[in-house]
């Protein structure tokens, strides 16, 4: 039955100091399958998704890939399995401009690599802000003279060029307004169709009915309820996040 | 046709002249370079001799191992570190190139050990602040002290001469087409400094590191290696300083480069390049040592008192400081 999981977690803990951030966490993803990942604040949500993007590496735990067993020790680890993260704090260089944050790492080079290709980068900068929809005048504008919102967005952008296989969103919308988030919800039912697998941190939870096939609640480091999106109502999800769920259902 | 530019410009932007546009973005660079002209004129005119020919030339060689270092240490200062040891890494390449030539040692290999200890020195200097998050300015302080020493060991105190007629000494005296080779080898070395900085992968980390290191690290880029490499850099760039000057002068001397780091230091500074990191410039620090070094040199002709000349000098490194702060510190 591993074969069906795109990704899966297994047993992830992590402490940092005498604060046990995560205590055993299991997490499984299957392709095009949309998991909305809840729980109050310092629940361990990002930190999960730290470790699953191997920008934190946990003191124990075992990851599995389109069923074979991986470590995610780096992230070059996870980004070589095409595991793409929008960070909850966004993760731009202020002073890089829009595409070499879009390219950061992964720049087109020319003449046996010494150099970036510039006109590459900024064209395909372009061509994926276009596909997305994203307003923003130049690519070559530094991203610190701009709005949250458009930030957010690059981050995005930047989470979407190399055709991720699992894309992890923490609070990709916290800082859109209205439109920007129908976007991201689009974009979300839109790689979903292709087979990507999405994991979506958000406090905004009519979103997560929209667009969620699954919700996860972790709570103080552990996950206390797991269900289909057809199981919850907004009331008992909100039950659950509060750290009672509702009683006879539990971690499926 | 429309121009490659208007591809990614909307209609939001508000349309400027290319000279305008430019004007913008090289703000900071042109403000030293204006500076740099107002004091070369007041000098010219204050003195006789200052715009003379043998002075210019004299002044153009004596910098340009400050435009050396000054290159390296701007990829430093904009991975938001700081190499202090430069000064005495150049005194131990001064020493240890004439040590070895005296001791028969072939021209091939003292240059490449010269090379290889300043290379080494930078090596331990980043291993130390990108492995042990020790800051730079503590870790390459120490690093000013042992090398110093190390160079003083080696030549206990006294200077020692290199004779003869070889490449080596070619490299501080020799001309190419008329031009001194010393001035060459910096040229070269900032246009590469240039190109490196602005359009190679390496520039691009070394300024992402500056502006926040922890995002460059998770999209998979090794940061210490490149922290390292940076040092690296200015500790090569220092050794090659100090043989270039040391093949000039004729000797090797432990105590050369005396203050030599806080030279470069404020000429990276005042030549636009960010204190906090995130952002940097070759062109404004050639600019930052060319100012000071009109200063020094300046003055100097004015006979105005060394003591008048060092104080002047730190005066205006605090006022590049407190620019350089002022302006980036909106910018964050
Ligand atoms: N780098 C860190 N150092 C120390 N404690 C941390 C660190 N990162 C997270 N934590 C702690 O781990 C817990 C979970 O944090 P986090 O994963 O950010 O929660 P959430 O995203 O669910 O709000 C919190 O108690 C937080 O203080
Ligand atoms: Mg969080």
């Amino acid at each position: 039955m591993e074969e069906h999981f795109q990704i899966e977690m297994r047993n992830i803990q992590k402490s940092y100091g005498n604060i046990r951030s995560l205590r055993g966490v299991d997490l499984q993803l299957k392709p095009g399958e949309v998991l909305g990942l809840v729980g109050d604040n310092g629940a361990g949500k990002s930190t999960l998704m730290k470790v699953l993007s191997g920008v934190v590496i946990p003191d124990e735990g075992e990851f599995y890939f389109e069923g074979k067993k991986v470590s995610i020790d780096s992230p070059r680890a996870a980004k070589d399995l095409s595991i793409e993260t929008v960070f909850q704090d966004l993760s731009l260089c202020d002073t890089l401009s829009v595409a070499n944050n879009m390219f950061l790492g992964r720049e087109p080079v020319k003449f046996l690599g010494r150099l970036i290709d510039q006109k590459t980068l900024h064209a395909k900068s372009r061509e994926h802000l276009d596909k997305l929809g994203i307003d923003i005048s130049s690519t070559k504008l530094p991203v610190q003279n701009m709005s949250g919102g458009q930030r957010q967005a690059v981050a995005i952008a930047r989470a979407m060029v190399f055709d991720p296989k699992v894309l992890i969103l923490d609070e990709p919308t916290a800082a859109l307004g209205v439109k920007e988030v129908n976007m991201v919800l689009e974009l979300i039912n839109n790689v979903k169709k292709k087979g990507v697998s999405v994991v979506l941190i958000t406090h905004r939870l009519q979103d997560l009915f929209e667009v969620c096939d699954r919700i996860m609640v972790l709570n103080e480091g552990k996950c206390i309820d797991d269900r289909l999106i057809e199981q919850f109502t907004l009331d008992s999800l909100i039950k659950s996040i509060m750290g009672s769920p509702d009683k006879g259902v539990g971690v499926s | 046709m429309k121009m490659e530019e208007d591809v990614y410009v909307s209609e939001r932007i508000i349309k400027e002249s290319q000279l305008k546009k430019f004007l913008r973005e090289n703000l900071s660079t042109l403000s030293i370079f204006g500076v740099l002209l107002a004091v070369s004129l007041f000098f010219g005119i204050a003195t006789g001799s200052f715009l003379s020919a043998s002075n210019v030339t004299n002044l153009i060689i004596q910098v340009a191992p400050n435009v050396i270092v000054a290159v390296a240490m701007t990829f430093v200062i904009t991975t938001g570190g700081i190499d202090l040891s430069v000064g005495s890494i150049l005194a131990l390449a001064s020493a240890l190139l004439a040590t070895l030539l005296a001791s028969g040692t072939s021209l091939i290999v003292a240059f490449l050990a010269v090379i290889a200890a300043g290379l080494a020195i930078g090596f331990v200097n980043g291993y130390v602040v990108a492995y042990h998050n020790i800051p730079p300015l503590i870790s390459t302080l120490a690093s000013l002290m042992y090398v110093r020493g190390l160079a003083l060991l080696i030549t206990g105190g006294y200077s020692v001469a290199i004779v003869g007629e070889n490449w080596i000494i070619g490299m501080g005296q020799g001309r190419v087409l008329g031009v001194p080779f010393p001035v060459i080898l910096a040229g070269f070395i900032a246009i590469i400094g240039v190109i490196a900085l602005r359009y190679t992968r390496f520039g691009n980390y070394v300024t992402g590191i500056g502006a926040n290191e922890e995002s460059v690290r998770r999209t998979g880029v090794h940061t210490k290696k490149v922290k390292i490499m940076t040092y690296m850099l200015s500790g090569g760039a220092a050794a090659l300083a100090g043989l270039i000057i040391a093949a000039r002068l004729g000797s090797g001397s432990s105590n050369i480069g005396n203050m030599f780091e806080m030279d470069v230091i404020a000429a990276v500074v005042l030549g636009g390049t960010s204190l906090f990191g995130g952002a940097g410039t070759i062109i404004g620090s050639i600019f930052g040592v060319a100012l000071i070094g009109v200063i020094k040199n300046g003055l100097t002709l004015m006979h105005v008192s060394p003591y008048i000349i060092q104080i002047t000098e730190g005066l205006v490194l605090l006022l590049a400081v407190l620019i350089n702060v002022k302006i980036f510190s909106n910018k964050k």
